[in-house]
């Protein structure tokens, strides 16, 4: 191994961190030299250039991986399949997030506030490429450093509160996280998830290595805003800028799942119990059942008595979180892709919702459900593309949502199925009766922007940025294009996440 | 013609009515009946060719869809489908006639309209359970948009009640497929796959009722109906033709060729509930129409019992019975829309009242002929009176109950009665109150805007094929008979 083979396992992350430096650099100078901070549309379309950059290194890097002495499985940067996949999708969600304009008062100084966005990018994309226990929290930590900062960006006291939340349930998170991984270095002896995964395999039973599991789980289920440690979430998505937000429940989310999918899959294959019905045994099965049924009882719950619609996406996001971890639970490589996949939709629906409430937001000067009223009139574009949005996340054909969800439950169920008999039915059918509830909080939405405000029709018609504009279309015609062929995306997520934990 | 064409008109007509520049929105209309008459012919044509030679192999469209699950894109159309595809065209094209007037964001109205009709000839046509339940679900959205836009009477709250019944509904037959999916093995979700496979008498005792409740709510069966007349009532009056025309008729046909034929012992085993609930439902349906003040939900609440039987005629499972729901589903199809229509769009526009008291003020038989005697054949119809379809469909029914459950009949009987009473009392209060008025004084009638030929020939065309189907049912049997000989359905039928 030589250092150039390793940049050029970087080089997506690099071009990342170079763009971000530049940025920073011209802003810096615009400034000295015109009195005047960088224009916020500037300094998004530097970054997203350089997401588009880092997308193009990904894709056409030299890429050497194992022939040039890089072992995909135990180095700290991991080339395999998945590392690929995802670092796909995060810079997709992130190039995304970075076109949603914040609110033009809020940021003050938009070269760092873009500078970050980037370096929390190079965090997630590091975090997805990582088996190395040691490796991904740092990776993990960058990410959210930067994550917290951002959330505290708009300078307003509700912005300050999101920060100072986000940053201490995050510190505490972070903190679980290394204990846990200090316990599986402890017992393992190894600093590899496939060491962990060979000591377990001698010692299934070992107490510290379970303790130590349950610790990553926890810290691992507040970066996920999985319930009861998604209180950070709700306050997060109201107070912090849009753009911060979009990056949370995008990227971060899709991250925070693979890494779960990691640990578990890769890490704990043997621990995994069963939380079937009548034949639970211990493991993380059971412990992923709790939080899955606790996250969807309390955020299809809670997310019914929202006013505010971004609050309403937080909660939306715990539900969405439970209904993630009810494909975990079965402990199989096919509804872990499934799940995999479902992520990914949800994250493009809820960075679409989020965009087009950014607009609203701006137009209407709040984010409340009565300031949606009258949409299809003051924005046909905006209407349609929060139509699809809604309903892909209530899971309503022939939007990608539907698919992922149909899938992701009804691989769950057969993975859990011994016997003719499926055991994760009592799960199954509370996820599906909780994903009918929550069909009425996004309808309420709908329902203002397509039957109220008629008094709206023939007014003044709401404007988009360009970059506004992608970010709104792109994410509504991916949910269509997925809705209608799954396959697209759902194979090679499935060929990734198989030839990685080696299923069927 | 082959019976893709009944989809793809419904789709491409919903997205050339969306694509219609602002200015020629009120044109939205044509194309609507465009696509829903070429539909209705498409259906037509593969129905006489299937009539022609009922031995010819079946159409059908099978082509891989998420080969990673097993999903299939898989479309096919014996005489079963058929029928219903006939029925769901010619409901469509009334609809598109009863709805000429729209001018409230009318490609919108219409966009909708015939997504739901896409919607529900995919679910007649689908063999693969995934491709059923995503044109299941297509539908409860608009439907939901009809109503809250463009309906009447407490519209947001029918709407959403309505929608949340269907979504519920739609929760537990996703649960009862993934069951299945999961069960077989997970590797199809093919019907006849499902269907095909031995799943243990235990697991069919509690995934069949999940499986077939979602499916009865959205058929209306009792005690799950009461989103049927609050939605009906609200709905604008396309609305409510496609929703007690065709959309309840969804309900009844997942039951029968998906929550039947996969898990026919927990169908054996909760039969005689099904019956009863259905024998209820008749009964019940019938005394609370006849409380009604409401024209529309007098309607409504006819719908109920005669969606009764229909799910009795499920439940008795002989030969006779399925063919008299069948024929049931389709009779009703057409009378309710027939009914809907004149009560919602005739009368209503030029009363402004549904309410039976101030109908009668109107004098309706000397100010709208028209309506009147149509009003009248539709109640001798919705009646079963012989000569018109209903008396086919519920004479098969009851003779499909005679051979299951004869002691059910005195029940079915009472509530053929009522059905009597409620209809007529609705026919004489709104559009007859003769003895009253020659009693007192006898004011000329009130003068109204003649009937508009959309309005007639949306009238005749649905009167036109109840009597045809009442006088010479033969070939809808023989369509029936052909779906039915299906081996689906070789597992519930208990007699030949």
């Amino acid at each position: 191994m030589n250092y150039l083979h390793l940049f050029y396992q970087l080089l997506p992350e690099a071009v990342l961190v170079i763009t971000a430096l530049a940025l920073l650099a011209i802003a810096l100078t615009r400034e000295s030299k015109t009195g005047k901070p960088i224009t916020c549309g500037l300094a998004s379309l530097i970054a997203a250039l350089g997401v588009i950059g880092a997308g193009l290194a990904l894709g056409f890097g030299p890429y050497c991986g194992p022939k040039c002495g890089l072992d995909s499985g135990t180095n700290l940067i991991s080339t395999d399949a998945m590392a690929l996949m995802f670092k796909g999708c995060v810079l997709g969600l992130g190039f995304l997030a970075v076109l949603v304009p914040p609110a033009k008062k809020e940021i003050a100084n938009p070269g760092e506030f873009y500078a970050l966005i980037l370096f929390a990018l190079t965090g997630l994309s590091l975090t997805v490429g990582s088996n190395h226990l040691l490796f991904m929290f740092v990776a993990l930590e960058l990410a959210s450093l930067s994550l917290y900062l951002l959330a505290g960006f708009s300078r307003t006291a509700r912005s300050a509160e999101a920060c100072l939340k986000y940053f201490l349930f995050g510190a505490v998170s972070a903190a679980f996280m290394l204990f846990g991984l200090s316990f599986l270095y402890g017992f393992s002896q190894s600093d590899t998830l496939q060491g962990v995964a060979a000591a377990v395999a001698a010692d299934p039973t070992s107490v510290i290595g379970i303790v130590g599991l349950l610790m990553v789980v926890v810290g691992l289920g507040f970066k996920m805003a999985a319930a009861p440690f998604h209180y950070w979430a709700p306050d997060v998505y109201q107070g912090a800028p849009i753009t911060t937000v979009t990056l949370v429940a995008g990227a971060s989310k899709i991250v925070g799942m693979v890494l779960l999918v990691r640990f578990l899959m890769i890490g704990f294959p043997e621990a995994s119990g069963s939380a079937a019905w009548g034949g639970m045994k211990a493991g993380w099965s059971v412990w992923l059942a709790i939080l899955a049924a606790v996250s969807m009882i309390f955020g299809n719950l809670l997310a019914l008595a929202q006013n505010s619609v971004r609050r309403l996406l937080a909660y939306s996001a715990v539900a969405n979180s439970g209904y993630l971890l009810v494909g975990l639970c079965a402990a199989g490589a096919a509804s872990s892709a499934s799940a995999l996949f479902y992520v990914v939709v949800y994250g493009l629906a809820t960075l679409g919702a989020l965009a087009v409430t950014a607009a609203v937001e701006r137009d209407q000067g709040n984010d409340s459900q009565a300031s949606f009223a009258g949409l299809i009139h003051r924005s046909p574009l905006q209407a349609v593309c929060l139509l699809i949005f809604m309903t892909s996340l209530a899971g309503i054909p022939p939007l990608a949502g539907f698919a992922g969800k149909f899938i992701l439950f009804g691989s769950a169920m057969s993975d859990s199925t011994s016997a003719g008999n499926p055991g994760l039915t009592w799960l199954v059918g509370l996820a599906v009766v909780m994903s009918a509830i929550s069909f009425y909080y996004y309808l309420r939405v709908l329902k203002q922007a397509f039957v109220k405000g008629e008094e709206h029709e023939g007014g003044k018609q709401s404007e988009m940025s360009l970059g506004h504009v992608i970010a709104v279309v792109i994410p509504a015609a991916a949910l269509v294009l997925l809705g209608l062929l799954p396959s697209v995306l759902l194979d090679p997520i499935k060929a990734a996440v198989f030839e990685v934990l080696g299923g069927r | 013609m082959n019976p893709a064409w009944t989809i793809i008109s419904a789709f491409v007509g919903a997205l050339l009515v969306l694509l219609l520049p602002a200015r020629m929105a009120g044109q939205s209309r044509v194309i609507a009946l465009v696509a829903s008459i070429v539909g209705a012919l498409a259906a037509a044509a593969s129905g006489l060719t299937r009539l022609n030679d009922v031995s010819a192999p079946v159409w059908s469209f099978d082509s891989p869809w998420i080969p990673s699950f097993g999903i299939r894109f898989h479309l096919a159309a014996d005489g079963l489908a058929l029928t219903l595809l006939m029925l769901t065209g010619l409901v469509a094209i009334a609809g598109v006639l009863f709805s000429w007037n729209v001018t409230k964001r009318p490609r919108a109205f219409f966009a909708y309209f015939l997504i739901i009709i896409g919607g529900v000839y995919g679910v007649f046509m689908s063999r693969d359970a995934f491709l059923l339940f995503v044109c299941y679900e297509i539908v409860i959205l608009p439907k939901y948009m009809l109503i809250a836009i463009w309906g009447s009477t407490n519209r947001e709250y029918g709407a959403m009640k309505l929608t949340m019944y269907s979504i519920g509904a739609s929760a537990l037959i996703l649960l009862g497929l993934v069951v299945a999916y999961a069960a077989s093995g997970g590797t199809s979700f093919d019907i006849a796959h499902l269907a095909a496979t031995d799943y243990s008498t235990s697991l069919q005792t509690w995934a069949f009722p999940i499986l077939f409740l979602g499916f009865a709510v959205l058929a209306g069966m009792w005690p799950f109906h009461t989103w049927a007349p609050t939605g009906h009532v609200a709905a604008p009056t396309a609305a409510s033709m496609l929703l007690a025309g065709v959309v309840m008729k969804l309900g009844a046909f997942g039951a029968l060729c998906v929550a039947m034929p996969i898990f026919p012992q927990g169908f054996a085993i909760w039969q005689p509930m099904i019956a009863g609930l259905a024998v209820i439902g008749i009964v019940y349906g019938a005394f609370t129409a006849l409380q009604q003040k409401d024209l529309k939900f007098v309607i409504g609440y006819s719908s109920v019992s005669h969606m009764g039987f229909v799910m009795l005629g499920l439940a008795a499972a002989t030969h006779w019975g399925l063919r008299g729901a069948v024929l049931q589903m389709i009779s009703h199809g057409v009378i309710a829309g027939l009914l809907f229509g004149i009560a919602g769009r005739v009368v209503y526009e030029r009363t402004h009242t549904r309410d039976l008291e101030e109908l009668g003020k109107f004098d309706l038989w000397r100010s709208l002929p028209g309506a009147a005697l149509a009003f009248t054949l539709a109640t001798a119809a919705s009646m079963g009176l012989p000569g018109f379809s209903g008396f086919v469909a519920e004479i098969s029914v009851v003779i499909g109950v005679w051979e299951t459950y004869p002691w059910l009949l005195p029940l079915v009987a009472l509530g053929i009665i009522i059905t009597g009473a409620f209809s007529l009392r609705a026919m004489y209060r709104a559009f007859f109150p003769v003895l009253k008025s020659a009693q007192g004084t006898n004011p000329s009638p009130p003068n109204l805007p003649p009937l508009t030929w959309p309005e007639i020939s949306a009238m005749a065309l649905l009167l036109i094929v109840s009597l045809s189907i009442g006088i010479y049912p033969k070939p809808w049997v023989t369509l029936i008979d052909d779906g039915l000989r299906s081996p689906l359905f070789q597992s519930i039928l208990s007699q030949p």
